[in-house]
């Protein structure tokens, strides 16, 4: 924790952070400064004049918040009346030219402009000329569209493509009320974090195609989630909501501040990844490709690992800690050997310096923890003498080919555990349908060995076991949550003094814990 | 202020001829950060072609290494960097106080009405473009014009009249 030091706001003492720019200070202790231009990621830019304050020191009557730090004594002004006027007057300014198109902006609920407008400004139009006309559903690439008239030239997004993914393809054109955002004609957006600009902008100028029109805002709940898309577990906000006689869907994903692991932003891929949680689910248990009940899949699975001779397990790198350990606990209790081989995650060259990793998995640094083995050699020795193979949620077909899989697995009994349909579940002589990540409650550990927990975001109408709750009715002795936390308390000694619910929301860095020897 | 956002495309490649090649290589020691050519190249660009184009913005972010949407936005942003082709002789006529005090309107209007050249166009022909600029700095000798870069002082419609049949 950083000094702090006392000052005043509107005559009352708060106790602030030093050093920090008073928007970030103040907006600490819940006083909120209005600001367009200013974002924490892209530093203080001081263009748009929203966040003007008083300070009582002599200085000149008005200095923008965003490039002032917090001092000692400070003593600022927010409310007094020639701040009040100043906010007003901005936001006239900001209003001449923008359309009030709310009822149909994609923004609205979530706009700045819109809620400084109720909150500073309340007041009608004074204009009576014609507004400036510019473009609209102007197509950036990468998924982003754009309405120049909407846009306030706060210019984060100009800033974003500069600063953070050093593409610049976004510039502000022309000058005065001229002035627009746009591309350089043939060099779109042209990068792999530019579905950012659009949680960037303040204002609805910025809109992502794929989200655009589906949903108003304020209908949509807003749960917090990671990101299984690689194995860094960018922190996320799954915005779901079931419509009437619908099921709960999700209809975006957003990144969520977590400054441990992702910062404010996420990749293009892992905000779309949602689409596999509503998309191409398995939803009917099948035998022998025939609908059945789960209870009958279950006891027909049981059979089956009875008369095996041989069982194989084959877990996903998907799978949460929770997961892992109680497949794990069920391949002791049947004597299976367990595998989680998946290369096929593995994308070698994919990743960047930044937040997109190699690995398309979210949790091999789980699989190593429990030591499952995840080599080739090992899997593929054990699946020639394997005549059961029980695959929990592992796409086998991203790691071989639909013709080598049908080879591999010819004289073998498959019991595949799945939330997505794939080649394998196509094979499988029992398939049983299991919860995508949003569905269920759980903890990762991501590339860097910050181990991070999730809640269950989702309420399906049919809910699905996860696959832990499968492991347990297939016979696995870990039958519940506390059981499954008391041996991940053995296995991470981080954790063995603490409690799920104290997991700190940003994550537990098993590096910078006395537990560091867990992965050595 | 009108909107100078659309480019136009000669759908030819631009390259800085030899002159202007070596000119560019002499600026560029001169400043310690390289975007800063960014100016001098858009005048080496206007000095070169009369006109700045979509080719020739791109050619010259690549050229200085920075991002096409910043030689955008300086290219768009002044306007003394055309966007456009201009005519043959483009002539400048002083709009600010003293140039306005010593009768520019009579110069502007003999050109409009008598020439058809309208301030802000190009003349069908091609011939002659029209721009009211801002001060020119010859406030002394007002009102001024200026042809192509070069100035004509003390000027009125008689003298302009005389000076449009040399410029062929």
């Amino acid at each position: 924790m950083s000094d702090m030091v006392k000052l005043f706001v509107n005559g009352v003492e708060v106790e602030v952070e030093a050093g920090k720019n008073l928007i970030d200070a103040v907006g600490a202790v819940g006083i909120e400064i209005p600001h367009l231009c200013y974002h924490p990621a892209l530093g203080a830019d001081g263009n748009c004049r929203m966040c003007l304050v008083g300070i009582e020191d002599g200085r000149p009557p008005l200095v923008p918040a965003c490039k002032t730090p917090a001092q000692e004594g400070m003593k600022v002004l927010l409310d007094a009346e020639h701040i009040k006027k100043i906010q007003r007057d901005v936001m006239e300014l900001e209003l001449i030219n923008h359309p009030i198109d709310c009822p149909v902006c994609d923004q609205a609920g979530e706009c700045s402009l819109q809620d400084y407008y109720m909150d500073y400004d309340q007041r009608e139009s004074r204009m009576t000329v014609a507004q400036v006309n510019k473009n609209k559903k102007m197509d950036f690439g990468c998924g982003v569209v754009h309405d120049q008239e909407r846009c306030v030239l706060c210019g984060r997004c100009v800033r974003f493509c500069r600063e953070i993914t050093k593409t610049g393809e976004l510039g502000i054109i022309n000058r005065t009320d001229e002035s627009r955002v746009n591309i350089f004609p043939g060099r779109p957006l042209e990068n792999r974090y530019a579905v950012n600009v659009v949680d960037l902008c303040p204002v609805g100028a910025m809109t992502s195609s794929d989200f655009r029109f589906q949903q108003r805002v304020w209908f949509l709940k807003k749960s917090p989630g990671i990101c299984h898309g690689c194995s860094k577990g960018c922190n996320i906000t799954i915005d779901h909501n079931r419509q009437k006689y619908e099921d709960d869907i999700i209809y975006r994903l957003r990144p969520r501040l977590n400054q441990q692991v992702n910062g404010y932003f996420m990749c293009d891929e892992g905000r779309l990844s949602y689409k596999q949680q509503n998309e191409n689910r398995v939803t009917q248990v099948l035998i022998d490709k025939s609908e059945a009940s789960i209870n009958d899949a279950i006891q027909s699975c049981l059979a089956k690992i009875e008369n095996s001779s041989s069982p194989l397990i084959l877990v996903s790198p998907n799978c949460s800690l929770e997961q892992l350990v109680a497949i794990k606990a069920l391949a002791d209790q049947i004597d299976a050997p367990i595998s989680g081989y998946s290369d096929g995650y593995i994308k070698a060259g994919d990743g960047d310096d930044y937040l997109i990793q190699d690995d398309k998995s979210a949790n091999r640094a789980g699989l190593n923890l429990l030591e499952i083995d995840t080599t080739k050699a090992k899997f593929e020795e054990r699946l020639a003498t394997a005549d059961l193979l029980i695959n929990f949620d592992n796409d086998l077909s991203l790691s071989y080919s639909d013709t080598e899989l049908k080879e591999m697995l010819s004289d073998t009994v498959i019991i595949a555990l799945s939330s997505q349909k794939n080649y394998l579940t196509d094979l499988a002589n029992i398939l049983i349908p299991l919860a995508a990540y949003s569905e269920y409650a759980g903890s990762l550990i991501n590339c860097d060995n910050i181990l991070q927990t999730f809640d269950k975001a989702l309420s399906k109408n049919a809910p699905l076991d996860d696959a832990a709750i499968v492991a347990a009715k297939l016979g696995g002795p870990m039958k519940n949550a506390t059981d499954i936390f008391c041996e991940l308390q053995k296995l991470i000694p981080a954790l063995s003094n603490t409690e799920l619910q104290n997991i700190p929301a940003e994550g537990l860095n098993l590096n910078n814990s006395e537990a560091s020897n867990v992965t050595a | 202020m009108s909107d100078r956002s659309q480019l136009i495309s000669t759908g030819k490649p631009f390259a800085f001829d030899q002159q202007r090649d070596k000119e560019f290589e002499r600026l560029a020691k001169r400043y310690p950060i390289r975007e800063s050519m960014i100016l001098p190249s858009l005048w080496l660009v206007q000095e070169q072609e009369g006109w700045v184009s979509q080719e020739s913005i791109a050619y010259i972010a690549d050229r200085i290494g920075t991002f096409a949407s910043k030689v955008y936005e300086a290219a768009t942003f002044y306007t003394m960097y055309h966007l456009h082709p201009m005519g043959k002789f483009h002539i400048c006529v002083c709009r600010t106080l003293s140039c306005w005090l010593r009768g520019k309107q009579e110069i502007v209007d003999y050109l409009k009405d008598e020439v058809g050249i309208v301030p802000g166009q190009v003349r069908d022909d091609g011939k002659y473009s029209l721009e009211e600029v801002e001060c020119l700095g010859h406030c002394g000798t007002a009102p001024v014009v200026q042809i192509n870069g070069k100035f004509h002082e003390n000027m009125d419609v008689e003298k302009l009249k005389v000076l449009l049949t040399t410029l062929q």
